[in-house]
């Protein structure tokens, strides 16, 4: 019950990770077409809860909620998600309440949904220096903050051969 | 020396990255040819791309989203290392990050200041310094406080800094501040001021803000 999101070709998901249920999983891949979120705030005060734009990504908020896991199958993009996979993280915003609350003497935002999600991310990619690791690190733990996870993990894989294991 | 403002506000319109830029402005124009480039969801062209690897600054401006990059500049800093890694432009480039965040704390821009320095060291830019801005939908209300007075006391401060790095190309920390204005009254004006007065003009009360729309996942449970 993991509501997954990847930025591999059609052809290496099914390779490497094909041992993904379809049944019990969703699984979002770069396959259609996905708009910039445009700062517009409309998915708290025009539309609660839902996107405005007209894509297949409008929902992201509500489809998040009814998941017990967020997990992210990335590139590890100068210590950060890949621009598809941070776009679909971008159009969740949604997932959370516009007011503010104070976390550790932090503001974050205050929690649309009862519920909690796990939120685990994989990091893949060739090279990656040690500062691209802690600020992946660093994110990781930020963004499952401000979505209230209730845990997070962290992998990186050098290799696709090594995502293997991510099942 | 050519100095290539960059907003990347995803906003069609006013935006406070453009408000922080203006602000910015006045402080490095002397002698200084500068140039403005819009990212939003219009992508940059070749010849934009060109020209900001050929710059001899750039400052890039945006806003903080989910703790990082918002996708489409992320996108368009994709491009531009590609379009490094086939014309190697100015080699002595060096990059400056002006952050807004929603948030009030200042610091919570840290992550993304880490990202633009990581995304340096892939290009062979040399990184110079960050500012993050809390509380940036303030902006907007304060276009027209001048630097350095009441709540933008150390913003004022900051762009001083920032100003005299970019001046002689130099690094520096990077500065992650809030406006001189209580983390408490913020809360509030956001609250009443913004998120309610928003609300109503589109026709919804403050509870609708918290509606809860679900749907059924694919083994039956709902959210």
């Amino acid at each position: 019950m993991r509501l997954i999101v990847h930025d591999l070709a059609e052809q290496d998901f099914n390779t490497w990770l094909g041992g993904f249920s379809r049944d019990t999983d969703e699984i979002i891949g770069e396959q259609e077409t996905i708009r910039h979120c445009v700062g517009c705030f409309g998915c708290w005060v025009r539309t609660p809860g839902t996107c405005v734009l007209n894509d297949s990504y409008k929902h992201m908020g509500e489809r998040l909620a009814a998941y017990e896991e967020y997990v992210f199958i990335t590139r590890n993009v100068y210590g950060g998600y890949s621009p598809f996979v941070s776009n679909v993280l971008n159009r969740t915003l949604p997932y959370v309440l516009p007011y503010f609350l104070t976390k550790n003497g932090e503001t974050h935002h205050q929690q649309r949904y009862e519920r909690q999600i796990r939120f685990t991310v994989h990091f893949y990619g060739e090279g990656m220096s040690e500062a691209e690791r802690e600020t992946a690190r660093s994110l990781v733990r930020a963004n499952a903050l401000n979505l209230d996870a209730s845990g997070y993990k962290v992998s990186f894989h050098d290799t696709l051969n090594s995502l293997k294991e991510v099942q | 020396m050519r100095i290539a403002l960059v907003n990347g506000s995803p906003k069609g319109g006013a935006s406070n990255s453009g408000i922080l830029l203006e602000k910015l402005k006045p402080l490095i124009a002397e002698g200084n040819e500068l140039n403005a480039y819009r990212v939003n969801v219009k992508p940059l062209k070749p010849e934009q791309y060109r020209e900001l690897n050929e710059a001899d600054v750039l400052v890039l401006a945006f806003p903080l989203y989910f703790d990082a990059i918002p996708s489409h500049l992320l996108r368009a800093m994709v491009e531009m290392e590609k379009f490094r890694q086939q014309e190697p432009g100015n080699r002595e480039l060096i990059v400056y990050a002006l952050i807004n965040n929603g948030f009030y704390e200042g610091h919570q821009c840290k992550i993304a200041a880490d990202i633009v320095s990581n995304w340096c060291s892939r290009c062979g830019f040399r990184f110079g310094m960050a500012i993050g801005h809390g509380a940036g939908e303030m902006f907007k209300s304060l276009s027209r406080v001048p630097l350095g007075k009441g709540p933008l006391k150390n913003l004022g401060k900051a762009m001083d800094q920032l100003s005299a790095a970019i001046l002689t190309r130099s690094s520096a920390g990077s500065l992650f501040i809030q406006p001189n204005f209580p983390r408490i009254a913020w809360r509030l004006a956001a609250t009443h001021s913004f998120w309610h007065a928003q609300a109503k003009k589109n026709g919804l009360r403050p509870k609708d803000l918290r509606r809860q729309p679900f749907q059924v996942s694919r083994n039956g449970n709902q959210g």
